[in-house]
């Protein structure tokens, strides 16, 4: 899979990521680092535990770097839950995990399947 | 990653995400050398100790510990923003938290998502525009110190002019223009009634090193008779303030200078009395302008505390009775409730003596210019300066070892008081290879061998020592003074650092 194919499956934004850092290696060097960011990990295990500030600030990490790579779709899902978290509508923040976790899982498994 | 370049700029990224650190590092890093914290505490932790490497900060906000707004928040109370811009990574752009970041120092915003090219230029614009206005506030420092320094300088050689016809050294005229401002420092604080400025402060210093310009009139044989003057000779000595006074009124230029004009009431009424039986005009009260009668003050306090050919020096202790029971003429009680609070300072003052004038000179200026709000630096290099300073003579006073600075030129040696009670406090010597005290200390033969030792060192190899004998407390020791020269950054040379360590009383 190329990186163009790879952002496609994950509902990215690959002109846009290209224009930004400019050189596919770096672009392809950081999609890669992606796998290594822990925040969607410590979102899930705040929110289990309801710790709630924590999963803000986790979340809104997430939304970040999905921000700076142009993973749209994973980028809107967690700012969705971001807001929810920040204004503590933690009910609306639980209801919107599934989603994110499934937006998270399909990212992960599109950058699992570059070349 | 990066490699370590002395050349090179640091960047300091706060941001709690590796990536988001790993991407903007990966932007900078060919040209800058990079350092990362994770969070707002680690960041502060990093700026206390190398603030002063660090070019710019790239702070993010929301962060677990401490957010960016704590970061700002420590920076200025440290003051450190006004020396390292910040450059803040937004993420919600609302505007209050946009505004909010610009009240606290932020120059600059970058926001998600990151734009290599973006991000490389905002870094670039704000450190270079830092770094220009820091060079402009240094340049306009150095010519307005040389400016104050010449200025200084004239006065004081015009007055020692004077002082050396007299005999004496020159001290009088710094230590009346010491006293003046502390005098006045402590007036502004009891009350307003004279609404005296810091400027106006300082311009009754200068001008006081003219009170007694018109002596120059007065015949040797008055001026420096060792006895007591008769009648006659009195009546001529007293035209000393009028006739300074005249000098100044016939200057051709510069009469409408404010300095000029207080000059002018400082020559005219130095000698006058509260009570209104002075001269030359007798006046009374605060019909006599207040620049004189703090002058009259100073130069009376330092006269009786100062040794001369037909007197001993007093204490600070007997000097103070003396002029408060009336003995020596008759004073402003505002002055002398002045002269009483400020005991403390004065002895403070005439301990560190002239050197420091001309060395605290510059960071006051650099201060000064600092409170301008569109030219701000922070002192942080006097800060800092004073810092080792502090840490430098206390870790003196607790060691045996005597430590000192000399400087080559003009030449000076800073002894600092150490544990062996030999000095109780710090102490400047001015052309200390001419001075009686150190020629006590050491043999001009061992002295000569050390300073031979010093020229022959090199920036390369910096460090000379010499075993050799001294005095201390009466009896010759063994002692070491271990060296180490100093050079500037054109590689001339600039001094020396040292320590003499004392290895033992001479047996023989």
């Amino acid at each position: 899979m190329t990186l163009r194919e790879c952002y496609a499956a994950l509902g990215g934004d690959y002109e846009g990521v290209m224009t930004r850092l400019m050189t596919e290696k770096l672009v392809h060097k950081f999609v890669l680092k992606f796998l290594d960011d822990g925040s969607f990990q410590n979102l899930k295990n705040d929110m289990a535990a309801e710790r709630y500030e924590d999963a803000f600030r986790e979340a809104h990490t997430m939304k970040g770097v999905c921000l700076n790579l142009g993973f749209t779709r994973l980028f809107e899902s967690s700012s969705e839950i971001t807001e929810a978290l920040r204004g503590g509508n933690t009910a609306k923040a639980a209801e919107l995990m599934p989603l994110v976790e499934a937006d998270y899982m399909q990212t992960v498994s599109a950058i699992k399947q570059l070349g | 990653m990066s490699k370590h370049n002395k050349d090179r700029q640091k960047v300091l990224i706060v941001d709690d995400s590796k990536m988001n650190r790993d991407l903007l590092s990966e932007m900078l890093g060919d040209e800058y050398d990079i350092i990362e914290a994770e969070n707002g505490a680690e960041a502060v932790a990093i700026l206390r100790k190398e603030v002063v490497s660090i070019s710019l900060v790239l702070l993010d906000i929301v962060m677990p510990v401490m957010d960016g707004y704590g970061v700002l928040a420590a920076m200025n109370s440290n003051h450190w923003i006004d020396d390292v811009p910040v450059i803040m990574i937004s993420s919600d752009n609302s505007v209050s938290s946009m505004r909010r970041a610009y009240d606290m120092g932020v120059t600059e915003f970058i926001s998600r998502p990151f734009d290599a090219l973006i991000v490389r230029h905002r870094v670039v614009n704000t450190i270079m525009l830092y770094a220009k206005q820091k060079r402009l506030v240094s340049m306009v420092a150095d010519q307005i110190y040389e400016k104050e320094k010449d200025s200084r300088l004239m006065i004081d050689v015009l007055s020692h002019i004077v002082e050396f016809r007299n005999g004496e050294s020159g001290m009088h005229v710094l230590n009346v223009q010491m006293l003046t401002e502390v005098l006045l420092r402590q007036l502004v604080l009891i009350t307003d009634k004279y609404n005296i400025s810091e400027a106006d402060i300082s311009l009754i210093g200068k001008a006081s090193a003219l009170h007694d310009i018109g002596k120059i009139s007065i015949p040797d044989h008055i001026l420096n008779k060792p006895g007591r003057l008769t009648d006659e000779e009195f009546q001529i000595m007293k035209t000393h303030s009028l006739v300074g006074a005249s000098m100044i009124d016939q200057l051709t230029y510069y009469k409408d200078e404010p300095l000029v004009k207080i000059a002018y009431k400082i020559c005219r009424w130095h000698h006058e009395r509260y009570d209104g039986r002075g001269y030359p005009d007798g006046l009374k009260g605060e019909d006599i302008p207040i620049s004189a009668q703090i002058v009259a003050l100073a130069d009376v306090y330092d006269a009786l505390t100062s040794e001369r050919v037909y007197k001993r020096a007093f204490s600070h202790e007997k000097a103070l009775e003396m002029i408060l029971n009336g003995e020596c003429g008759a004073f402003n009680p505002l002055l002398l409730e002045c002269l009483q609070k400020s005991s403390d300072a004065i002895l403070k003052n005439r301990k560190e003596k002239k050197a420091d004038l001309y060395i605290v000179g510059r960071e006051h200026i650099a201060l000064d210019i600092a409170q301008y709000d569109d030219l701000s630096v922070s002192g942080k290099t006097a800060d800092l300066l004073e810092y080792e300073r502090m840490k430098n003579s206390f870790f003196s006073s607790l060691s045996d070892e005597m430590h000192f600075e000399y400087i080559a030129s003009p030449a000076m040696l800073t002894l600092y008081p150490n544990n062996s009670g030999l000095l109780a406090e710090k102490t400047l010597i001015n052309d200390p290879l001419n001075d009686d005290n150190i020629r006590e200390f050491t043999s001009a033969d061992d002295l000569a061998e050390l300073l031979s030792r010093l020229r022959k060192t090199t920036p390369e190899e910096p460090v000379t020592e010499i075993s050799c004998q001294a005095k201390l407390k009466g009896e010759y020791h063994n002692v070491r003074i271990v060296c180490r020269s100093v050079w500037n950054k054109e590689s001339e040379y600039m001094g020396a650092v040292g320590k003499i360590v004392d290895c033992g009383v001479c047996t023989a």
